[in-house]
């Protein structure tokens, strides 16, 4: 290092306060973006060493100065410092190398007392981005989510393979394939226009989505990254809703539906870790800041005349956050959304929920025939969550053999063990219901 | 060891091996710094830790007649020291439990304990070699 990274402005000694949570991890996400600017998607594991080497020096001289004022630019003038080193050392741009290193030297120096804006701006718009590279339609669905998490979130290899249920091995060898896949299909870093840009937009939408349900999921795997991975699927929303090139209605809408969704995780599980239904929930757990900020999105969204899946599940999921109490659901709404939804996407999932809602408002024998009807694949014939809707509903109907035998059908399906429990719960529950009815 | 059994102590704690895994994540490497500069600040609250330095990983090593000048001293190195407490505590045993609280040691730090030469006996000998130089000189 030629350049020292001692820092200008040393806090009071230990003062731990600034460092934020996961200050660390969003900084070196914002970092990995503008360097992927500076050295070209090809190079993109190098603005990953690159700002990893920026926290390690952090990590070398913090504990003993103190936590710098601004421990963010700190970071950045550090990662600026080695990219500006790395560039002029190895020759990496030989005829560029003069109009980037000018390009760099704009960056913010630390001593600044206040964000450029203009830097706010190349951050951002690096971000985006890189969000449509990885995002990208050449990659396969787990590539875009695994290289997601790492280059935009920057989780370790270790933390995705925690979160989807796999080794950091298999992760590691993932993002390899993936950047690899980059280069061959020399796929751009750049935001798409015209025309491209609506269908690109998509798959971005695409991809959020299934990162936040790979968070939401019944709770699998392990239960802070998976939260985590919520929160970074929202941020990554609301950045591509706040960008003129993400700007639509239906970006809005997924923003809408995440904020709601995770506004409820909190409720999902008493403090045994048992899984609540909707009813038992404690709603004054519940997220209000976010139901707000869900509410602020869903008005967004409705501008226009655009009607997507995510208007219509985060209209429902709406109606439950406004709703007081259970018994103030207004499932009349919720029922009409979900016939809405199931003629834009005729999925057996979407059916299986659309019941429940015809339950609601007609009666448990009217969704246990709703769900009947539904045309089986079997892929929704191995699915845990159809015998458990109908154990519940032949309960309310007071026929505990049908419910039994379907609990159990359902506690047979699920690898996981909060659902067994409660599954198991419910079963005892019901066998002591149908003693009882017998006596 | 330590002639001043009664009296407090000084040792170094030097860490080596600072060749931090590559693999950790922004988030452990965040954990690690605020445990770190905590168990540091908790050090120098009770006394015990006098200071403490990092020490940048260029530097040169001038060795042999020659006077040689070498690029260093090992930036790849795991003996490389990366930093030091001073400590003043009680005796070995306690700078020993205090070393095995540097939260680097998961991650692949080493953690030298040494203790510092006894000042006075230190001293005695610089008293005793000038007393003989000045014999020396005036012989």
């Amino acid at each position: 290092m030629s350049q020292s990274t001692e820092p200008t402005a040393a806090a009071a000694p230990g003062d731990i306060s600034r460092l934020t949570d996961h200050l660390f991890r969003h900084e070196a996400g914002k970092l990995i973006s503008v360097l992927t600017g500076i050295f070209g998607i090809n190079r993109l594991q190098l603005a990953e060493d690159v700002v990893q080497e920026s926290l390690i020096r952090a990590l070398r001289t913090w504990p003993y100065t103190g936590v710098p004022k601004n421990p963010a630019a700190w970071l950045t003038q550090t990662a600026k410092n080695l990219a500006l080193d790395l560039i002029r050392r190895e020759k990496l741009f030989h005829d560029k190398e003069p109009q980037i290193i000018a390009l760099m030297e704009q960056w913010p120096s630390e001593s600044a007392e206040d964000e450029s804006p203009m830097f706010e701006n190349e951050i951002r718009d690096g971000r985006l981005r890189l969000m449509f590279a990885c995002c990208h339609p050449a990659l396969s669905a787990e590539d875009q989510t695994a290289l997601a998490l790492r280059t935009l979130c920057a989780f370790s290899p270790a933390e995705i393979g925690k979160a989807f249920l796999t080794t950091e091995a298999a992760i590691a060898k993932r993002l390899t394939r993936a950047k690899q896949k980059i280069r061959d299909e020399h796929i751009p870093f750049e935001i798409p226009a015209g025309d491209e840009l609506s269908r690109r937009l998509d798959g971005v939408l695409q991809t959020l989505y299934l990162l936040f349900n790979e968070g939401y999921k019944a709770s699998s795997g392990d239960h802070l990254i998976r939260e985590e991975l919520c929160l970074e699927a929202i941020q990554l929303a609301s950045l591509l809703a706040e960008h003129p090139a993400g700007d639509r209605p239906r970006t809005h809408a997924l923003a809408a539906l995440m904020l709601f969704n995770a506004a409820r995780l909190p409720g999902r599980i008493d403090r045994e870790g048992n899984i609540l239904r909707l009813k038992e929930q404690d709603r004054s757990t519940w997220n209000q800041a976010m139901i707000a900020r869900g509410m602020q999105r869903l008005t967004l969204s409705a501008a226009g005349t655009e009607l997507t899946p995510y208007h219509l599940q985060a209209g429902i999921a709406a109606c439950h956050c406004a709703a007081i109490d259970y018994q103030a659901t207004e499932w009349e709404k919720i029922l009409s959304l979900y016939d809405q939804l199931l003629e834009l996407d005729s999925s057996p999932i979407i059916a299986l929920n659309r019941a429940v809602a015809v339950a609601n408002v007609h009666g448990a024998q009217a969704g246990v025939d709703a769900v009947h009807s539904i045309e089986r694949g079997t892929q929704l014939n191995s699915y845990y969550l159809l015998y458990a809707v109908l154990g519940e509903l032949e309960t309310q109907l007071h026929h505990f053999q049908a419910a039994i035998a379907n609990f159990r059908k359902a506690l047979e399906l699920t690898e996981l063990t909060s659902e067994q429990l409660f599954l198991s719960k419910r079963l005892a529950e019901t066998e002591r219901s149908s003693l009882q009815n017998v006596a | 060891m330590n002639a001043r059994s009664s009296t407090k102590s000084d040792y170094l704690l030097l860490f080596r091996g600072n060749v931090w895994d590559r693999g950790l994540s922004p988030a452990q490497i965040q954990k690690v710094v605020s445990d770190w500069m905590a168990w540091f600040e908790g050090l120098k609250a009770e006394g015990k830790c006098l200071g403490g330095h990092p020490l940048e990983e260029r530097g040169k090593v001038v060795s042999g007649k020659q006077r040689t000048v070498a690029d260093g001293p090992f930036a790849e190195s795991k003996e490389a020291i990366g930093g030091y407490f001073y400590l003043t505590v009680a005796d070995e045993d306690e700078a020993i439990e205090i070393a095995k609280r540097c939260p680097g040691l998961e991650y692949g730090s080493v953690v030298e304990v040494r203790p510092v030469a006894d000042v006075c006996s230190i001293r005695q000998r610089v008293d005793e070699y000038s007393t003989q130089q000045l014999a020396d000189a005036t012989a």
